[in-house]
């Protein structure tokens, strides 16, 4: 019961509410009321009972002292056809002071229920419900007295079924009140209930319809009478406008920073009327209404711009999906540059257009991390045709799954050019040392030469030479002509150019590639080197031979700041280039330093920086470190200089191990 | 039995050097770098010397230089990296005789030496060594020995003597064992040069194939004509 009340709805409630208690009222009053009419009725009635017996009791005892019966009996018919006692009245006995019946006025036989209400001596009167023949009649009897001496009694009998129809009207008439208020109450309570409601049943329905995504309904509980419109509002024609700029309590308080703004404390366009509980809350609800298709419109602008970013956008866009690993959207570029449709894609493992770095990415989102940036993926496109990319993942709720979203850079051209790039900055290398080169190859090939002409002359001439001596030169001649395979193994090495894939290298090759190549030559210019190379250092992933560039580099720049600070002949100056390889912590670290003049800080900032050089005009072209930085930037390693004007300078290589 | 001294700082070619002069008949001196070769020839004044140019700690040329200081008559060929002229140029300016280049042919050093050999035995004879000659359409000049700036003068009279002749036409003819230095060539180009303005002829003939690649080098080649020598 209670419960279907609380369910009913509030103009139910209201209406119930009102009508219980109307009821509640107006039946108590109408219980009252009765109660104290039909009990006084009852008793004005019986009063009346009373006052006839005593009348007659009064003018009938001379009567019945004289013993006149006949007077006796005119009397008491007079006395009960008086007025409308005819009605009430049902009969009038008297009988004497021994119970003998002297007169009455019934025209059958007297009923011995009527002589059974005795009347005690000390009572003047009494009253005592009697059944006259199936009707009910209540008796009352009154002495009938001469001095202080009972001479007889008077019995009235009044009708009782008049008496109650008497009361059964005044019943119908109180019932008729009774209903007539509830009728009324009912009415009244209904049309107050719904008035009351029904600017809360209108904001339902227009919430209703909010709900269904229509806003184009008029709030006519709050009918702009005010010249309010929606259009005045700054912020809807300009979704770029922040809506806390027409937040007046700014001005209020100028000090806090815009930043707060998450909540306008007091729009400039929301307005509230002079009014009761129920145009307030219409007000409100016009306001709420208002800020809705506001964000809602500002929401669609934002979503159309960025979902033509999305599709317009230079750069392959992909929503990847966490749990399964597919491809969830993708915009036309990733169709262009990947040779997939979109209806392809949607049924495509992100991880086969993409192995590397997924897990890592996953893993990087599950401890919480926020974007990550991987340079230089491989991706796949149709017919799996690998590309490089620079990839940004990014965590992003995506129709209530977990996604990423990931953009990619085409970088395989930037990639090729780099590549071109360097293997042009190894030619320059190559042609610089050339001469070194030349030299270098030229020292086997002399010895070759020499050797063997010598056995030709020999034979020539028929000398005669010891067979250990023959022996001694054909060996040397066939180790000059390794020493001389080993040159061009190297330079061979040292010229190709790098696959895109890097292996396992350990640092201490190409420094000692690229000694054999330079090591005389620097020794000519009197550039002593010294070594520390240890063996069994931890292999890091690289390019064996852009590891050589960047040696060969970092040397000839040593070279050339010590051929700055002294010349080659000069005894006084220390001509020395240290090379040192060491493993620390799960990094490699290669330094090379000299014996140089050093950097001033304004060099010092600027080395890395391309067609940055020192030398002088047309002696350096400046690319020869940016590439190196670069190089070394590829494989995760980073580049540290310590240098000093007047302390020589250190180039310190640290790469993370394999 | 004559006394050569090499230095270079090639283990190997030492030892072939050592192992092709020893059989071609000389004894044979060896010195790992340029500092120790000048000390060997101080004490052991060998007749010839070969001489690598690039070399650490004392390079080629400063040996010559060194040498030189010594005995400016001594005879020093030095070993220069093929094609590499501005270094035998700069040689043949501090009074080098000679070069020869890596890799070393037999046919080159047998020459080499033997050119060395006549100079020797010239500059012991102190024979002239531009002499003029007249032949029916042309002015001959015969250069022996080592040109150098101290022949300077003495070869341009000739030079000028050989013009008057108003031939139009001279030829150098160089002999075999001819060396010339830096100073010589230098004079040279300016006769050639002057000569040639004047709408003279030049022919050169006997150079060896050596001071032809110099010639090459500081140009002269395009003020002159050489023949094969056959003459």
């Amino acid at each position: 019961m209670v419960r279907r009340f609380e369910r009913a709805s509030l103009k139910n409630k209201l209406m119930l509410s009102m009508l219980v208690g109307i009821l509640l009222i107006s039946a108590t009053i109408a219980f009252i009321a009765r109660w104290i009419l039909v009990s006084s009725l009852t008793n004005e009635l019986e009063q009346r009972g009373a006052a006839i017996a005593h009348s007659v009791a009064e003018r009938g005892g001379s009567c019945i002292l004289d013993n006149d019966i006949p007077r006796l009996l005119s009397l008491i018919f007079d006395e009960r056809r008086l007025h409308e006692r005819k009605k009430l009245v049902s009969y009038i006995v008297i009988e004497d002071q021994h119970g003998k019946v002297l007169a009455h006025t019934m025209t059958r036989r007297l009923p011995p229920a009527v002589l059974a209400h005795e009347l005690p001596q000390d009572l003047r009167q009494s009253i005592q419900l009697v059944d006259l023949d199936g009707e009910a009649v209540y008796d009352i009897a009154a002495g009938i007295n001469e001095g202080l001496y009972r001479i007889g009694t008077v019995h009235v009998g009044l009708n009782k079924s008049h008496i109650d129809s008497l009361v059964s009207k005044l019943r119908v008439a109180f019932l008729g009140f009774i209903s007539g208020v509830v009728v009324i109450a009912f009415f009244l309570s209904n049309r107050l209930s719904r008035n009351i409601t029904k600017p809360i049943r209108d904001l339902t329905a227009i919430a209703d319809e909010i709900s269904r995504g229509n806003f184009d309904i008029p709030i006519e509980a709050s009918a702009p009478d005010d010249g309010w419109d929606f259009s005045d509002c700054p912020a809807y024609p300009n979704s770029d406008l922040p809506c806390w700029h027409f937040d007046l309590s700014h001005t209020e308080r100028p000090d806090r920073m815009p930043e707060e703004y998450r909540n306008c404390r007091r729009c400039v366009f929301y307005s509230k009327r002079e009014g009761d509980e129920v145009t307030q809350l219409a007000d409100s609800f016009r306001n709420m209404v208002w800020s809705i298709r506001l964000y809602r419109h500002r929401l669609r602008e934002s979503e159309e711009k960025y979902r033509s970013l999305f599709d317009s956008g230079p750069d392959p866009i992909f929503v990847v999906d966490c749990e399964s690993g597919r491809v969830m959207d993708a915009n036309p570029r990733v169709e262009e540059l990947y040779g997939y449709s979109r209806d392809e894609l949607r049924l495509m493992s992100y991880t086969s257009l993409a192995p590397e770095n997924y897990q890592e990415c996953l893993d990087h989102f599950d401890d919480g991390g926020g974007c990550i940036y991987f340079p230089k993926a491989i991706h796949y496109k149709r017919g799996q045709a690998p590309f490089f990319v620079n990839m940004h993942a990014c965590p992003i709720s995506y129709r209530g799954r977990h996604a990423i979203i990931v953009a990619v850079t085409d970088i395989t051209e930037m990639i090729e050019k780099d590549a071109q790039l360097i293997q042009a900055g190894k030619m320059k290398s190559l042609g610089e040392m050339s001469a070194g080169i030349a030299h270098e190859l030229n020292q086997p090939l002399n010895a070759i030469k020499m050797g063997s002409e010598y056995l030709m002359m020999v034979e020539e001439t028929g000398q005669d030479i010891p067979a250990r001596q023959r022996l001694e030169v054909v060996a040397e001649i066939s180790a000059q002509v390794d020493r001389a395979s080993g040159i061009i193994n190297t330079l061979r090495s040292f010229g190709r150019q790098a696959d895109l894939v890097t292996e396992k290298v350990d640092i201490n090759g190409p420094v000692r590639a690229v000694l054999s190549l330079l090591r005389r030559q620097f020794e000519l210019d009197n550039i002593r080197f010294r070594l520390d190379l240890p063996e069994g250092l931890p292999a890091i992933k690289a390019h064996g031979n852009r590891l050589q560039q960047v040696v060969f580099n970092l040397v000839t720049n040593a070279r050339d700041a010590i051929n700055d600070g002294s010349d080659p002949g000069d005894k006084a100056g220390e001509r020395v280039i240290f090379i040192r390889t060491q493993a620390s912590g799960g990094s490699v670290r290669l330094e090379v330093g000299d014996t140089g003049p050093g950097m001033t800080e304004e060099v010092r900032g600027k080395v890395f920086e391309p067609f940055f050089t020192t030398k002088e005009a047309g002696q350096g072209m400046g690319l020869g470190l940016a590439i190196s930085y670069g190089i070394v930037k590829d494989y995760g390693g980073e580049v540290q200089i310590e240098s000093e004007p007047g302390a020589g300078t250190v180039f310190r290589l640290v790469f993370p191990a394999a | 039995m004559k006394k050569i001294l090499v230095i270079d700082d090639e283990q190997p070619t030492l030892k072939m050097f050592t192992l092709l002069l020893e059989a071609m008949g000389f004894s044979v001196l060896t010195a790992e770098d340029g500092r120790a070769g000048v000390d060997v020839f101080r004490d052991e004044r060998p007749d010839i010397v070969f001489t690598d140019i690039k070399m650490p700690v004392m390079d080629g040329i400063e040996v010559l230089r060194n040498i030189k200081e010594i005995n400016p008559h001594a005879e020093v060929i030095v070993i220069t990296g093929h094609g590499d002229m501005e270094l035998a140029i700069q040689a043949l300016n501090l009074d080098a005789t000679d070069f020869i280049n890596k890799p070393v042919q037999r046919q080159a050093l047998s020459q080499a030496l033997q050119r060395a050999e006549e100079r020797l035995a010239l500059s012991r004879t102190e024979q002239t060594q531009v002499s003029l000659e007249e032949e029916k359409d042309k002015a001959v000049l015969h250069l022996r020995g080592n040109v150098t700036g101290l022949t300077g003068t003495f070869l341009q009279s000739s030079f000028s003597r050989a013009a008057a002749l108003g031939h139009g036409c001279i030829e150098l003819r160089f002999d075999e064992n001819a060396s010339i230095n830096g100073a010589g060539i230098t004079t040279l180009t300016d006769l050639l040069g002057d000569f040639r303005e004047k709408g003279g002829r030049v022919l050169i003939t006997g150079l060896s194939e050596n001071f032809r690649t110099v010639f090459d080098m500081v140009g002269i080649t395009r003020l002159a004509e050489f023949g094969d020598g056959s003459h």
